[in-house]
């Protein structure tokens, strides 16, 4: 620091922008190292008014971006893919966006996969029970009350709950129906394809009866009737994919296509979503 | 004057989550960086937010300063990018190149060639759009690349004005001297 500074003169017109492009390289040159010099550019500029900028806003945006918890990454991912930052926090707050339910979800699927790429024959049937089940499972979990404590104040807002639970049902088919693809692709003797009607259908019915009782139970209901239907099937004779092919794929489509338009009919019954107890 | 902790001090502070040194460092720098940015971009919010990110970035990065030369200094250089990127996200925002009521007075055109001798006046002869280059390239120590995100035209455009300034300052020098 030198004992020479911006005379005033200099410094005024630094601040009206009314020097040349010399004296006001001069003055920034000298400001960066010349604390009290900056202080008087600073006090010059209040006084003048010729900074609009509202310092004082800027610094409460600030405080609030540094304050804000930095956003995961599933939901910075629904960002990248165009959702506004409000919906994209609604989605990924789900509990079943947590890593450990997804974890949890895929360690099912995979320890399914195994057994039926081992060659094990219960193995194949095990998969066949599970694959299906696993999307819908998880996204009744992205909108239960029960496991989602903070649905209850989203549901009281008038933001649209049928909006809310599309989005996370669509975030979660996202994540999962490649996952069950990918691990379908390890069972031998099946295109990896047949895997996923099913389940999109019993997604579908899962948020159709969701206007009815709560989605956990639905998608329990669901699970349940199709382990039946699986383990039924199991002890008579014949390949376990019967199930998942030709004419059943049909009824599977028609299965999902009709719940879902249920759903879209009903969908003013979402709003009476309670804890299941 | 304001006297109190050093900027070393404070920055030390803020790297140790201290909120009211981070205050007070913004108190100390955010006006003449807004007054110093306005000066390179005409749009007040992008300045304003060119702000926000500079003193973000500080809070999450206090340690990015490595000691060397001024705060200031460092503040200034963090605070021009996040302009350039700023500018690199929104078009058709008009990048300063010539202030409003930038010809000196006469009797400033004097005391300026007495206060920085010929080059003064040679830089004074340059066209706008060229020392805009020379602002950001030379004064402001920006990569053609940023310069020409900050002045919106092509980075050949940029290396080539400059060029042009350069040979341009050279002749008048050079006529001046002889």
């Amino acid at each position: 620091m030198t004992g020479w500074h911006l005379d005033d003169d200099v410094l005024r017109r630094y601040v009206e922008r009314t020097d040349s492009l010399t004296e006001g390289a001069s003055a920034e040159q000298h400001l960066l190292s010349c604390e009290p010099c900056r202080a008087r550019v600073n006090a010059a500029a209040g006084v003048i008014e010729l900074s609009v900028i509202d310092l004082a806003a800027v610094w409460d945006r600030t405080r609030d971006a540094i304050e804000v918890a930095r956003p995961s990454v599933f939901e910075r991912l629904l960002r990248g893919a165009g959702l506004p930052a409000h919906e994209a926090r609604l989605v990924a707050v789900a509990s079943a966006f947590r890593g450990v339910w997804l974890t949890g979800a895929a360690a099912v699927l995979a320890f399914a996969a195994l057994a039926a790429a081992m060659g094990h024959a219960r193995g194949l049937w095990l998969f066949l029970a599970v694959a299906p089940v696993v999307p819908c499972l998880v996204v009744a979990s992205s909108y239960d009350p029960w496991m989602d404590p903070a649905l209850e104040p989203e549901l009281v807002t008038p933001y649209p709950a049928l909006r809310l639970i599309l989005l996370r049902t669509i975030a979660v088919l996202a994540l999962a129906l490649p996952a069950v693809l990918l691990f379908g692709l390890v069972v031998p003797g099946e295109t990896a394809f047949a895997w996923l009607l099913p389940a999109v259908g019993f997604v579908a019915v899962v948020l159709a009866a969701s206007t009815w009782v709560s989605p956990l139970r639905a998608a329990i209901a669901v699970s349940c009737a199709w382990l039946a239907l699986v383990s039924l099937l199991a002890t008579r004779p014949g390949s376990p994919d019967a199930i998942i092919q030709g004419r059943a794929q049909t009824g599977f489509l028609v299965l999902a296509a009709a719940s879902f338009g249920i759903f879209l009919l009903r969908r003013r019954q979402l709003r009476q979503l309670r804890p299941w107890r | 004057m304001d006297s109190g902790p050093s900027d070393e001090t404070l920055l030390a502070a803020v790297a140790e989550r201290d909120m009211s040194a981070f205050r007070t460092l913004y108190e100390r720098h955010a006006g003449w960086l807004a007054i110093r940015l306005t000066r390179r971009c005409n749009d007040r919010d992008l300045v304003a937010d060119a702000i926000q990110d500079t003193f973000v970035a500080v809070w999450q990065r206090p340690r990015g300063f490595r000691g060397d030369g001024d705060i200031a200094a460092w503040l200034w250089g963090i605070a021009i990018r996040r302009l350039v990127s700023r500018l690199r996200t929104r078009r058709g925002v008009a990048a300063v190149f010539e202030h409003p009521g930038a010809a000196p007075a006469a009797e400033d055109q004097v005391l300026l060639s007495v206060e920085y001798g010929d080059i003064g006046q040679a830089l004074a002869r340059l066209s706008p759009e060229m020392r805009a280059v020379i602002q950001a390239v030379v004064l402001d120590g920006l990569s053609a690349k940023e310069a020409a995100q900050l002045l919106h035209v092509p980075v050949s455009s940029v290396k080539t004005r400059l060029h042009r300034a350069k040979a341009h300052l050279r002749a008048v020098l050079a006529e001046g001297s002889s």
